[in-house]
């Protein structure tokens, strides 16, 4: 059935085609039943006609007797017949033939002798009835002149038989109309004989039956069934009855034909009407069978609309009607839509709120943007953009845990909304709000906001018993003036923010266009940096250590330089930050272990060189695998390699990252803790871990002749260092004092101008080849 | 009577001077079966019969509707009278060629006579009364008998002629009522299978 697309069409076809087959079966049936009928009927009608028919012959026949009877009873007609009397013979005969209203009366001797009125019948003919006389018959048909007739015979009797009286009555059309007459039905009656070898028919309403009528008639004499045969032309439905006959091998047929098309004209009708009232009901269920597939269709094809609508986005609801199952399915489908629509909503919470602190996030900040710009745009007002972040919210994350951190966000999440009040607020992500303020005609409101936000999240909280006087930095961009878009308003915010954060933290600061040109020379730093590894711009410059004890150059710091093409040598504080913020470090770094160690490789064995680790590189770079390579690669002692570390290393990954130390300490290699005493200065690190050097910050050694606090921390520092076995270096030794003050405390060993400046490599060389060793030793 | 016509018949024969040989006729149906009461004649070749003498008095009476007896040889010549002791009157009457006559409405104990002086069978009838019927066969010669019982005649002393041998029978189914076969001088026995007719029912052939 696959040719229907409507569900509809297809179960009016299928159940219209099943109600018509059943139909036509049924109908077929009437009308094989009122064919039998009608055939039965006629063949009733035949056969009563038949027995009519029956009556009437002998009727005739006893009428003929009778008569015959009657004459040969006749004692003048007997005295004739004894006597040969012909003329008296002759006239009774035609006397008593004209009565009977017969053609046909003669008269046979015992001694075969035949006085006949009828020329038409022969002598010859009329003798040889003899036999049949003789035998006893005295009545049947016979064919006689070529004719079927009734012959009846009476014997003379006088007193001895001595001959009999023969009456023949023609079978004719007069004979037979009256028989028509009599019947019910409208049917046509004729007489067959066969005698002398053919048959022969009497000129009835019947004619010109030819050889193969007769045959059938023959075949179905005598037969209870009608039969159907050619009748003058028209088809009839015929029925055969044997009739006496005179003589031994005679046959006569009485034949009752009825017209077919007469015959069965009623049931055709009844068949017409059958036929009619047929094709009434197939229509009516094609049409019942389409009206109930509608029902069953209407609602499925609303529901179909509908679940297109749905598909397009629209929310629909279906009409629900009764309590059906198709009902059900709408209540269903209306249920279904309902929870697609909640989960719509759900779905664009998500996507539009941050799930922590339940603000909008970044893409509906995005959106919210937009908005207002094409809002300023429309009515020429200002908005201003807070960018906000939590000072040391990294700190706090990292040491008390994630939940602490999110309980953190979540209660500045409160607060900023809480202080930004009628203002759309949003978490962009991270430890990051933003707040956007429609500004009117005072543009004061801004510091206001900016304030109160500030003054808001300072508010001391407690956090898993740990109480916290969060400080917020906020950048504040305003447009159209700060930005003419989006990404621009955000992105000045974020350089106000920082500058906030230069500042200071804990405060507010407008975005200038300063900000944007210091951001842009930051970029051109970064894509110089990026490219300053490959085209091997970076160099290392060796500054010496001297050790206090032996009097000689004990080690090189290896310190990174920059020789920039357009700006020549660029100072480590330049680039370094950024090259951490990029992650430009880790393959930086690992270039400078590597020369490095190289380098070192080359010099006497007593002399070790020591290089700068970031605290990015501890964490993201493969450091131990780095150190290694550069250890094989260059064939240098682990103990000649001295690994300067600054505290900032412990602010992620504690554990990872003590692990890591041990791990270099088990290669042999030495590890310093550079600027030692500025920072937190934690002496919990000192207990974590086995130092081997400590540097001590050249801000002290600055201050060492100057502030007697400096001397005290320098002196407790290198006892301190001695106490634990920690050897000790003094940073930024520039004058003789310095150095005479650092060798009474028991500095181990000194590094700084007052010795030698940090020189290239190929410096390094030739002091080695020149002096072997004994420059500083002259300058001590 | 016909009895005695015959006893007569053979007295006569055994005085004859001629060679005399006995002669058996046997009539049978179709079926076999013996047939009696018909008339068997024998008549000699060349003429040589011995005629029949009238002798005596015939009566046929009519009584009780019916003929009595209902078949009589008589020779030719001989008279028959027809007595009617029956309370109706009979109209008897013959269409037969050897006799053609008609007692027309005698009443009780009236008689009619009437002389048979041809040969051959009169079939009588009463117009009355279709049911009475009853036959005279008149004869020339002497060696006429009907069949007895076993459908048997004897002729003690036919000639030793040839010669033929007629048989009649009223219900005798051939032209003429009769049928004859030519019989050898030597012949001493002739049969005769005949086809009958049913006797009309009312017609009693048990008395005669």
């Amino acid at each position: 059935m696959r040719p229907f697309r409507s569900l509809s069409a297809r179960l009016t076809v299928q159940f219209a085609l099943l109600f018509a087959v059943a139909m036509l079966a049924v109908s077929a049936a009437l009308s094989s039943v009122i064919s039998g009928a009608a055939s039965r009927e006629v063949q009733g009608q035949l056969q009563s006609s038949g027995a009519v028919y029956d009556r009437l012959w002998q009727q005739r026949a006893q009428e003929l007797q009778n008569a015959a009877q009657l004459l040969a009873h006749d004692f003048g007609f007997r005295a004739a017949v004894a006597s040969g009397d012909q003329a008296t013979m002759q006239s009774a005969l035609g006397n008593a033939a004209a009565r009977l209203r017969l053609r046909s009366a003669f008269i046979v001797t015992a001694d075969g002798k035949v006085s006949t009125i009828d020329p038409a019948v022969s002598s010859a003919e009329a003798a040889s009835l003899w036999d049949p006389l003789d035998d006893g018959r005295l009545s049947g048909v016979s064919v006689l002149a070529g004719r079927p007739r009734q012959l009846v015979a009476a014997p003379i009797m006088a007193p001895t038989l001595i001959g009999w009286v023969v009456f023949a009555s023609d079978l004719d059309q007069r004979e037979m109309r009256g028989l028509e007459r009599l019947s019910a039905i409208p049917l046509h009656a004729a007489v067959i004989a066969y005698g002398k070898g053919r048959w022969a028919e009497a000129s009835g309403s019947m004619s010109a039956l030819d050889k193969g009528a007769y045959d059938l008639a023959q075949a179905h004499v005598g037969r209870p069934a009608a039969f159907e045969m050619e009748v003058g032309g028209t088809r009839s439905i015929t029925l055969a009855k044997p009739l006496p006959t005179f003589s031994g091998g005679e046959h006569a047929i009485l034949l009752l034909a009825y017209p077919k098309a007469q015959a069965l004209s009623d049931a055709r009708k009844l068949q017409l009407a059958l036929a009619a009232v047929t094709l009434l009901g197939l229509l009516l269920v094609a049409y019942a069978t389409w009206k109930a597939a509608g029902r069953i269709t209407q609602p499925l094809a609303r529901l179909d609309e509908a679940a297109g609508r749905l598909a397009s986005g629209e929310h629909v609801q279906v009409r629900v009607r009764g309590e059906d199952e198709l009902a059900r399915l709408a209540a269903s489908f209306n249920e279904m839509v309902g929870k697609i629509a909640e989960r719509e909503q759900r779905i664009t919470q998500l996507a539009f709120n941050d799930v922590l602190t339940g603000l909008p996030n970044r893409t509906m900040f995005q959106q919210q943007l937009d908005h207002a710009f094409r809002a300023a745009e429309g009515n020429g007002g200002l908005f201003a953009l807070h960018c906000l972040d939590l000072d040391q919210f990294k700190v706090i994350n990292d040491t008390l845990g994630h939940p602490a951190g999110d309980a953190l966000l979540i209660e500045a999440g409160r607060r900023v909304q809480h202080a930004a009040r009628g203002h759309f607020v949003a978490r962009l992500g991270g430890d990051e709000f933003v707040v956007l303020q429609v500004v009117g005609d005072d543009r004061n409101a801004i510091d206001r906001l900016a304030r109160e936000i500030l003054e808001t999240m300072a508010q001391p909280l407690t956090i898993d018993g740990n109480e916290f006087a969060p400080s917020t930095s906020i950048g504040i961009a305003i447009a159209p003036q700060d930005g003419e878009d989006g990404g621009t308003l955000l992105r000045n915010a974020d350089l106000a923010l920082y500058r906030a954060k230069e500042a200071g933290r804990g405060t507010f600061a407008f975005f200038e266009e300063s900000l944007n040109e210091r951001a842009q020379q930051r970029r051109q730093l970064e894509s110089d940096l990026r490219l300053a590894l490959e085209r091997g711009e970076f160099e290392l410059f060796y500054q010496p250590l001297f050790d206090l004890e032996q009097n000689c150059i004990c080690s090189f710091e290896a310190l990174l330089r920059w020789r920039h093409p357009q700006r020549g040598l660029v100072g480590p504080v330049e680039f370094i930050p950024v090259a951490e913020d990029t992650g430009l470090i880790v393959p930086i770094g690992a270039w400078a272990l590597r020369e490095a160690c190289a380098r070192a490789a080359c010099w006497p064995d007593n002399i070790r060189v020591a290089v700068n680790v970031s605290a990015v590189q501890f964490h993201r770079g493969a450091l131990h695998e780095t150190i290694l390579r550069a250890l094989a690669d260059s064939g240098l002692e682990p103990n000649r390699l001295e690994v300067e570390i600054t505290e900032s290393i412990f602010l992620e990954g504690g554990e990872t990252t003590l692990r890591l130390l041990h791990a270099l300490r088990t290669l042999g290699v030495r590890i310093a803790l550079d600027d030692f005493g500025t920072g937190y200065s934690s002496l919990s690190y000192l207990q974590s871990f086995p130092f081997d050097k400590l540097k001590i910050d050249r801000s002290f050694i600055q201050n060492l002749l100057t502030r007697n606090g400096a001397t005290a921390i320098v002196r407790a520092i290198t006892e301190l260092a001695h106490a634990l076995g920690i050897e000790t270096t003094a940073e930024g030794v520039e004058e003789t004092a310095q150095l005479m003050e650092l060798r009474a405390h028991g500095c181990s060993s000194v590094q700084g101008f007052l010795f030698a400046e940090p020189m290239t490599a190929g410096d390094v060389d030739k002091l080695f080849r020149e002096d072997g060793g004994t420059l500083i030793q002259n300058v001590a | 009577m016909v009895r005695r016509f015959i006893l007569t018949a053979a007295a006569l024969g055994l005085a004859a001077p001629l060679v005399a040989a006995p002669l058996t006729v046997r009539v049978v149906d179709s079926s076999g079966r013996p047939v009696r009461d018909a008339v068997v004649t024998l008549y000699p070749a060349g003429g040589a019969a011995r005629s029949a003498h009238a002798a005596g008095r015939y009566v046929i009476s009519q009584q009780n509707m019916q003929f009595h007896p209902f078949l009589t040889i008589v020779p030719v010549g001989s008279d028959v009278s027809f007595p009617n002791y029956d309370n109706t009157k009979h109209h008897v009457y013959s269409f037969s060629p050897a006799k053609k006559f008609e007692l027309k409405l005698f009443a009780k104990d009236q008689s009619r006579t009437v002389h048979f002086d041809k040969t051959g069978v009169v079939a009588l009838g009463c117009n009355i009364h279709d049911q009475m019927s009853a036959f005279i066969v008149v004869t020339d010669s002497a060696w006429t008998a009907r069949t007895n019982g076993q459908g048997i005649v004897t002729f003690a002393d036919a000639p030793n002629a040839p010669g033929r041998v007629v048989v009649w029978q009223p219900y005798l189914r051939a032209p003429g009522g009769e049928v004859q076969q030519a019989v050898a001088a030597t012949q001493r026995s002739a049969s005769f299978q005949v086809r009958l007719r049913p006797p009309p029912s009312s017609m009693a052939m048990t008395d005669y």
